[in-house]
Protein backbone atom coordinates (compact mmCIF):
# COMPACT_ATOMS: atom_id res chain seq x y z
CA UNK A 1 0.00 0.00 0.00
CA UNK A 2 3.22 1.80 1.04
CA UNK A 3 4.76 1.05 -2.36
CA UNK A 4 1.48 2.03 -4.20
CA UNK A 5 1.20 5.59 -2.75
CA UNK A 6 5.12 6.04 -3.40
CA UNK A 7 4.57 4.85 -6.80
CA UNK A 8 1.37 7.10 -7.25
CA UNK A 9 3.64 9.93 -5.93
CA UNK A 10 6.70 9.52 -8.14
CA UNK A 11 4.06 9.30 -11.00
CA UNK A 12 3.53 13.14 -10.33
CA UNK A 13 6.77 14.29 -10.04
CA UNK A 14 6.49 14.41 -5.84
CA UNK A 15 7.46 13.00 -3.10
CA UNK A 16 5.28 10.76 -0.79
CA UNK A 17 5.44 13.57 1.90
CA UNK A 18 4.33 16.32 -0.37
CA UNK A 19 1.43 13.88 -1.57
CA UNK A 20 0.03 13.43 1.87
CA UNK A 21 0.90 17.21 2.72
CA UNK A 22 -2.48 19.04 3.79
CA UNK A 23 -2.81 23.05 2.82
CA UNK A 24 -1.65 25.21 5.44
CA UNK A 25 -3.75 28.52 5.80
CA UNK A 26 -1.64 31.64 5.75
CA UNK A 27 -3.50 33.36 8.23
CA UNK A 28 -2.43 30.62 10.97
CA UNK A 29 1.17 31.46 9.48
CA UNK A 30 0.56 34.84 10.12
CA UNK A 31 -0.87 34.63 13.30
CA UNK A 32 1.76 32.48 14.74
CA UNK A 33 4.67 35.05 13.64
CA UNK A 34 2.64 37.94 15.12
CA UNK A 35 1.93 36.66 18.40
CA UNK A 36 4.42 34.01 19.16
CA UNK A 37 2.75 31.07 20.63
CA UNK A 38 -0.92 31.63 18.73
CA UNK A 39 -0.01 29.36 15.94
CA UNK A 40 0.89 26.22 18.10
CA UNK A 41 -2.07 27.34 20.58
CA UNK A 42 -4.31 27.15 18.01
CA UNK A 43 -3.33 24.17 16.66
CA UNK A 44 -4.40 22.53 20.29
CA UNK A 45 -0.44 22.27 20.88
CA UNK A 46 -0.84 24.62 24.43
CA UNK A 47 2.31 23.47 26.00
CA UNK A 48 4.50 24.43 23.68
CA UNK A 49 2.60 27.37 22.63
CA UNK A 50 3.06 28.43 26.41
CA UNK A 51 6.93 27.42 26.44
CA UNK A 52 7.57 29.13 23.45
CA UNK A 53 5.77 32.46 23.74
CA UNK A 54 7.26 32.77 27.37
CA UNK A 55 10.89 32.44 26.03
CA UNK A 56 10.44 34.43 23.23
CA UNK A 57 9.13 37.25 25.32
CA UNK A 58 11.53 36.73 27.87
CA UNK A 59 14.50 37.00 25.58
CA UNK A 60 12.88 40.23 23.90
CA UNK A 61 12.27 41.85 27.08
CA UNK A 62 15.76 40.62 28.67
CA UNK A 63 17.76 42.14 25.66
CA UNK A 64 14.97 45.61 25.66
CA UNK A 65 16.13 45.84 29.01
CA UNK A 66 19.66 45.42 28.67
CA UNK A 67 19.10 48.24 25.75
CA UNK A 68 20.14 46.41 23.11
CA UNK A 69 19.09 47.92 19.43
CA UNK A 70 16.30 45.72 17.25
CA UNK A 71 18.16 46.43 13.14
CA UNK A 72 15.94 48.44 10.77
CA UNK A 73 16.29 48.55 7.33
CA UNK A 74 19.16 51.35 6.33
CA UNK A 75 20.13 53.18 3.08
CA UNK A 76 22.88 51.33 1.41
CA UNK A 77 23.53 48.55 3.49
CA UNK A 78 21.88 45.17 1.73
CA UNK A 79 23.07 43.35 4.81
CA UNK A 80 21.00 45.44 7.48
CA UNK A 81 17.53 43.68 6.04
CA UNK A 82 18.96 40.39 6.67
CA UNK A 83 19.20 41.49 10.21
CA UNK A 84 15.95 44.00 10.01
CA UNK A 85 14.01 40.28 8.83
CA UNK A 86 15.53 38.23 11.92
CA UNK A 87 14.59 41.20 14.27
CA UNK A 88 11.03 41.30 12.65
CA UNK A 89 10.47 37.86 13.38
CA UNK A 90 9.89 38.98 16.77
CA UNK A 91 6.04 39.61 15.02
CA UNK A 92 4.04 42.02 17.38
CA UNK A 93 6.61 42.41 19.98
CA UNK A 94 9.03 44.18 16.90
CA UNK A 95 6.40 46.31 15.46
CA UNK A 96 5.77 47.42 19.17
CA UNK A 97 9.05 48.50 20.08
CA UNK A 98 9.20 50.19 16.91
CA UNK A 99 5.93 52.28 17.47
CA UNK A 100 7.61 52.74 21.41
CA UNK A 101 10.97 54.42 20.09
CA UNK A 102 9.69 56.05 16.85
CA UNK A 103 6.11 56.86 17.79
CA UNK A 104 3.44 57.03 15.09
CA UNK A 105 5.04 59.98 13.18
CA UNK A 106 8.40 58.40 12.78
CA UNK A 107 6.60 55.52 11.59
CA UNK A 108 4.83 57.04 9.10
CA UNK A 109 7.76 58.81 7.37
CA UNK A 110 8.25 59.72 3.69
CA UNK A 111 11.45 57.62 4.05
CA UNK A 112 9.91 54.34 5.37
CA UNK A 113 11.02 52.14 5.90
CA UNK A 114 14.72 53.61 6.26
CA UNK A 115 14.98 56.62 8.95
CA UNK A 116 13.70 54.42 11.66
CA UNK A 117 15.27 54.19 15.00
CA UNK A 118 15.76 50.64 16.29
CA UNK A 119 16.07 52.47 20.29
CA UNK A 120 18.99 50.93 22.60
CA UNK A 121 21.55 52.87 24.01
CA UNK A 122 25.18 52.40 21.72
CA UNK A 123 27.25 52.85 25.25
CA UNK A 124 25.55 51.30 27.48
CA UNK A 125 27.12 48.09 29.14
CA UNK A 126 24.65 45.43 27.71
CA UNK A 127 24.13 46.95 24.66
CA UNK A 128 25.30 43.88 22.07
CA UNK A 129 23.95 41.23 24.61
CA UNK A 130 20.94 43.09 24.39
CA UNK A 131 20.80 42.78 20.01
CA UNK A 132 22.12 38.91 20.88
CA UNK A 133 19.00 38.94 23.02
CA UNK A 134 16.43 40.76 20.10
CA UNK A 135 18.22 38.87 17.26
CA UNK A 136 17.88 35.08 19.51
CA UNK A 137 14.15 35.92 20.09
CA UNK A 138 13.21 37.27 16.27
CA UNK A 139 14.91 33.88 14.90
CA UNK A 140 13.69 31.37 17.24
CA UNK A 141 9.80 33.04 16.60
CA UNK A 142 10.50 32.45 12.94
CA UNK A 143 11.27 28.88 13.49
CA UNK A 144 8.37 28.56 15.68
CA UNK A 145 6.75 29.62 12.63
CA UNK A 146 8.06 27.27 10.67
CA UNK A 147 7.43 24.38 13.47
CA UNK A 148 3.49 25.18 12.97
CA UNK A 149 3.68 24.97 9.15
CA UNK A 150 5.19 21.45 9.73
CA UNK A 151 2.48 20.46 12.04
CA UNK A 152 -0.68 22.04 9.98
CA UNK A 153 0.57 20.35 7.11
CA UNK A 154 0.57 16.98 8.84
CA UNK A 155 4.57 16.65 8.84
CA UNK A 156 4.62 16.30 12.28
CA UNK A 157 2.25 16.09 14.84
CA UNK B 1 25.81 43.53 34.88
CA UNK B 2 27.58 40.11 35.41
CA UNK B 3 27.92 38.73 31.77
CA UNK B 4 28.10 35.04 32.85
CA UNK B 5 24.76 35.61 34.39
CA UNK B 6 23.71 36.72 31.13
CA UNK B 7 25.47 34.03 29.13
CA UNK B 8 23.51 31.32 31.32
CA UNK B 9 20.41 32.96 30.77
CA UNK B 10 20.66 32.96 27.35
CA UNK B 11 22.24 29.09 27.01
CA UNK B 12 18.65 28.66 29.58
CA UNK B 13 16.27 29.99 27.18
CA UNK B 14 17.85 28.64 23.87
CA UNK B 15 17.92 25.14 25.38
CA UNK B 16 14.29 25.08 26.57
CA UNK B 17 13.48 26.59 22.85
CA UNK B 18 15.01 23.53 21.06
CA UNK B 19 14.40 21.17 23.64
CA UNK B 20 10.60 21.65 23.02
CA UNK B 21 10.80 22.09 19.51
CA UNK B 22 12.73 18.92 18.52
CA UNK B 23 11.27 16.53 20.94
CA UNK B 24 7.99 15.59 21.67
CA UNK B 25 8.40 13.38 24.80
CA UNK B 26 9.59 14.37 28.46
CA UNK B 27 12.77 12.05 28.61
CA UNK B 28 13.62 13.13 24.94
CA UNK B 29 13.31 16.54 25.71
CA UNK B 30 15.57 16.90 29.52
CA UNK B 31 18.35 15.02 27.58
CA UNK B 32 18.39 17.64 24.74
CA UNK B 33 18.10 20.48 26.96
CA UNK B 34 21.24 19.26 29.55
CA UNK B 35 22.60 18.25 26.27
CA UNK B 36 22.53 22.16 24.89
CA UNK B 37 22.40 24.13 28.23
CA UNK B 38 26.00 22.16 28.83
CA UNK B 39 27.62 22.74 25.44
CA UNK B 40 26.63 26.77 25.78
CA UNK B 41 27.21 27.32 28.99
CA UNK B 42 30.08 25.08 30.07
CA UNK B 43 31.78 25.55 26.19
CA UNK B 44 31.68 28.68 26.26
CA UNK B 45 33.42 29.46 30.02
CA UNK B 46 35.76 26.84 28.91
CA UNK B 47 36.58 28.15 25.76
CA UNK B 48 36.71 31.55 27.54
CA UNK B 49 39.72 29.97 29.62
CA UNK B 50 41.38 28.75 26.71
CA UNK B 51 41.25 32.45 25.13
CA UNK B 52 42.88 33.93 28.11
CA UNK B 53 46.51 33.55 27.28
CA UNK B 54 45.84 34.91 23.81
CA UNK B 55 46.13 39.07 23.82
Amino acid sequence: MTAEKAQRAAARGKTESEENARPVAKGLLFLAWLIPGLGHWLLGKRVRAGVFAAVVLAAFVTGVLLDGELAVPQQNSPLSWFFAFGCLGNGMLYLFRLLWVNGLDGLISATFPYGLQGGGDPVAAGFFYGKTFLYTAGLMNLLVVLDVHDIASGDKS
Amino acid sequence: MDHFILLVWHAFLVAVFFAFLWRSDARGRKILFAKTFVIMAVGAFLLGWLMYPFP
